[in-house]
């Protein structure tokens, strides 16, 4: 069974969270702050960690980036109420393999995991909107085309998720085979990760002001 | 000395002491690198004697450049060494004086040794001192004001008149005398010196105390616009938040404490992660948002809102925006779908719009001549402004509609 950890620092959401996934999942620990929660994780080693974004003391980007400092294995998924770009496209950055809202239901949290555990990406509705906006047209100035670039097929897979449709329906849709949208959803979140173009914190920057 | 240094650190703390002469830079405290802040705490004097000290020995042929070099390789830094070292008290009057007549004895050392730039070097020194007892005042009188404020009855002594006082001779002898001894200046003619003088000596006399008074201006009204927007996000808080969960707590209805819950989720977060708190500037992404939120509040039916590429919203994109909002209320009330799926991209050539339901679906050959939902508010509309509107639907699958809007 995948083992999963619970960082959030709202005690309610936590146990609410633990009472949906318990059956699913084993459920290996949760914390409330971020020095419990990087201590915990490397002691338990789960499959999956569910962290908050915002906590105090340093938020969800200090456990994820402190852990795989040491654990570089662990995968992390990103929940939280804010889907602010900044929030979204910086928990990314750091090494989360994946972003989705509080409001998701159980099911499609369940699912995200299991997906999160295969090695594979989640990414939202809404993340999948975030990045074709970031990496939208531009000329890149950048000297690392390849990497500044989302290929034809990475922007068409991630249309149809913002569209909402589920990675088995994209597939169909596109007539490939699911692996494939795997792969290309994986290719996607790592140049969101490796990038190093500045347009992507411009961009989440003036997000916020506009 | 702190007192938690384990073993090691105490005897590395130890060996850096004997090296450094007793002196660690300052890390809160510097211009260069800290060092004079660091010998005025060991010395038990205000930074800015040290400051004045090693600006005067630099007029002695450079020799003060030479020292602070000597004295940055020597010293540890304050976190390197983990601590600052200071004396355990202020320097007395005597020590003063006895640093005074120290550092006076090296300078004229250092004339009699020829390191030296020339007969403008001593009334410098005076100008220098002369300006470091002013700002000295300026920053105890700024002490004293917050220690005042801290405890009212304690009030200042009227050592500082006499230090503003000792300092303004102090520079004005010193410019008089650099001033007659530079014949360029001389031949502006006295009206203009005389002018000059005035207002060097104005600006070095109430400049600190300018300086001050701006600061605690603009300290205060950062202080006020903090107030105010706390008060504007708890009226905020208090009309909407507030207001919705009273509201959910006297319904017993599920279904509509959930759209209460969604709207007023919509509502905050539009207010918090817009924050200039201006009108809606006109967008095809906030027309769309509005019209969602409305098919929301009117069917109980989440919808889903991804823009790409915002843009401004013209006239020309008007029948997609109300083309958009029908399909949704036609997805809302009889796709019978969890959620409604709307993805809008705007690209140079065009604004593309696809809404998504995952529920009943039709066939479209179907739908009788009668129903104008689809074919005229959506089909015809996108096509009378240029557009396009494409219906796919499959029953027990779902519907997408997509409409696309050229540029003209």
């Amino acid at each position: 069974m995948t083992s999963i950890y619970l960082v959030d620092d709202h005690e309610l959401f936590l146990s609410g969270v633990r009472a949906e996934l318990s059956e699913r999942f084993d459920v290996a620990g949760s914390s409330t702050d971020v020095d419990a929660a990087v201590d915990g994780i490397r002691k338990h080693r789960p499959d999956v960690v569910l962290v908050d974004v915002h906590m105090p003391g340093g938020g969800g980007l200090s456990v994820v980036g402190n852990v795989l400092e040491t654990n570089p294995d662990i995968r992390f998924l990103a929940l939280s109420v804010s889907d602010a770009p900044e929030d979204v496209i910086a928990m990314i950055r750091a090494g989360a393999r994946g972003y989705v809202t509080k409001s998701i239901d159980p099911e499609a949290l369940a699912d995200a995991i299991e997906r999160i555990a295969a090695g594979d990406a989640v990414f939202s509705p809404k993340l999948a909107g975030f990045v074709l906006d970031a990496f939208s047209d531009t000329v890149p100035v950048e000297a690392d085309p390849e990497l500044d670039q989302l290929t034809p097929r990475e922007r068409e897979v991630l249309r149809q998720i913002a569209r909402g449709y589920a990675y088995k329906q994209v597939a169909t849709r596109l007539s490939i085979s699911v692996k494939t949208v795997e792969t290309h959803v994986s290719a996607v979140l790592r140049k969101l990760q490796l990038s190093n173009r500045h347009e992507l914190a411009r961009w989440a920057s003036e997000r916020r002001i506009v | 000395m702190d007192d938690t240094a384990t073993p090691n650190q105490q005897e590395r703390q130890d060996r850096l002491q004997v090296l450094s002469g007793h002196v660690t830079r300052s890390s809160d405290d510097r211009v260069v690198a800290g060092l004079s802040a660091g010998i005025a705490a060991r010395l038990g004097v205000p930074t800015v004697y040290v400051r004045a000290g090693f600006l005067s020995l630099t007029l002695a042929g450079g020799f003060g450049i030479l020292c602070y070099l000597a004295g940055w390789i020597i010293t540890p830094d304050q976190k390197q060494y983990g601590s600052m070292i200071e004396a355990d008290h202020p320097a007395t009057t005597g020590q003063q004086v006895g640093l005074a007549l120290g550092f006076l004895a090296v300078l004229i050392a250092l004339e009699a040794f020829g390191l030296w730039f020339g007969p403008v070097v001593w009334p410098a020194t005076l100008v220098i001192f002369g300006a470091a007892l002013i700002w000295d005042r300026s920053s105890a009188e700024s002490r004293k004001r917050l220690s005042r404020l801290a405890r009212p009855s304690e009030n200042g002594g009227g050592r500082s008149k006499t230090q503003i006082f000792v300092g303004a001779a102090l520079m004005a002898v010193g410019i008089v005398v650099v001033l007659a001894s530079l014949d360029s200046i001389q031949s502006l003619g006295p009206a203009a010196i005389a002018v000059l003088l005035t207002a060097a000596g104005f600006m070095l006399l109430f400049g600190p105390w300018v300086w001050g008074l701006f600061e605690e201006l603009s300290d205060e009204r950062r202080a006020r616009i903090r107030e105010q927007e706390r008060a504007d996000m708890a009226a905020h808080l208090h009309d909407s938040v507030l207001q919705t969960l009273a509201m959910i707590q006297r319904s017993d209805d599920p279904q509509r404490m959930i759209t209460l819950a969604r709207a007023q989720e919509r509502d905050l977060r539009t207010w918090l992660f817009e924050p200039t708190g201006l009108e809606p500037t006109g967008t095809v992404g906030e027309a769309i948002a509005a019209a969602a939120s409305k098919v929301e509040v009117d069917f109980d039916v989440p919808v889903e809102v991804v823009v790409v590429g915002d843009r401004a919203l013209d006239d020309g994109l008007n029948p997609l925006v109300a083309a958009s909002s029908e399909a949704m209320a036609n997805a809302a009330e009889h796709s019978g779908a969890r959620t409604i799926s709307v993805y809008v991209e705007c690209t140079e050539d065009a604004v593309d719009a696809w809404i998504t339901d995952q529920g009943a679906g039709f066939d479209p050959q179907t739908v009788p001549d009668d129903r104008k939902g689809i074919s005229e508010s959506i089909t015809a509309r996108m096509a009378r402004s240029g557009g396009e509107a494409t219906v796919v639907s499959t029953p027990n699958e779902g519907t997408e509609v997509h409409l696309r809007s050229g540029n003209r």
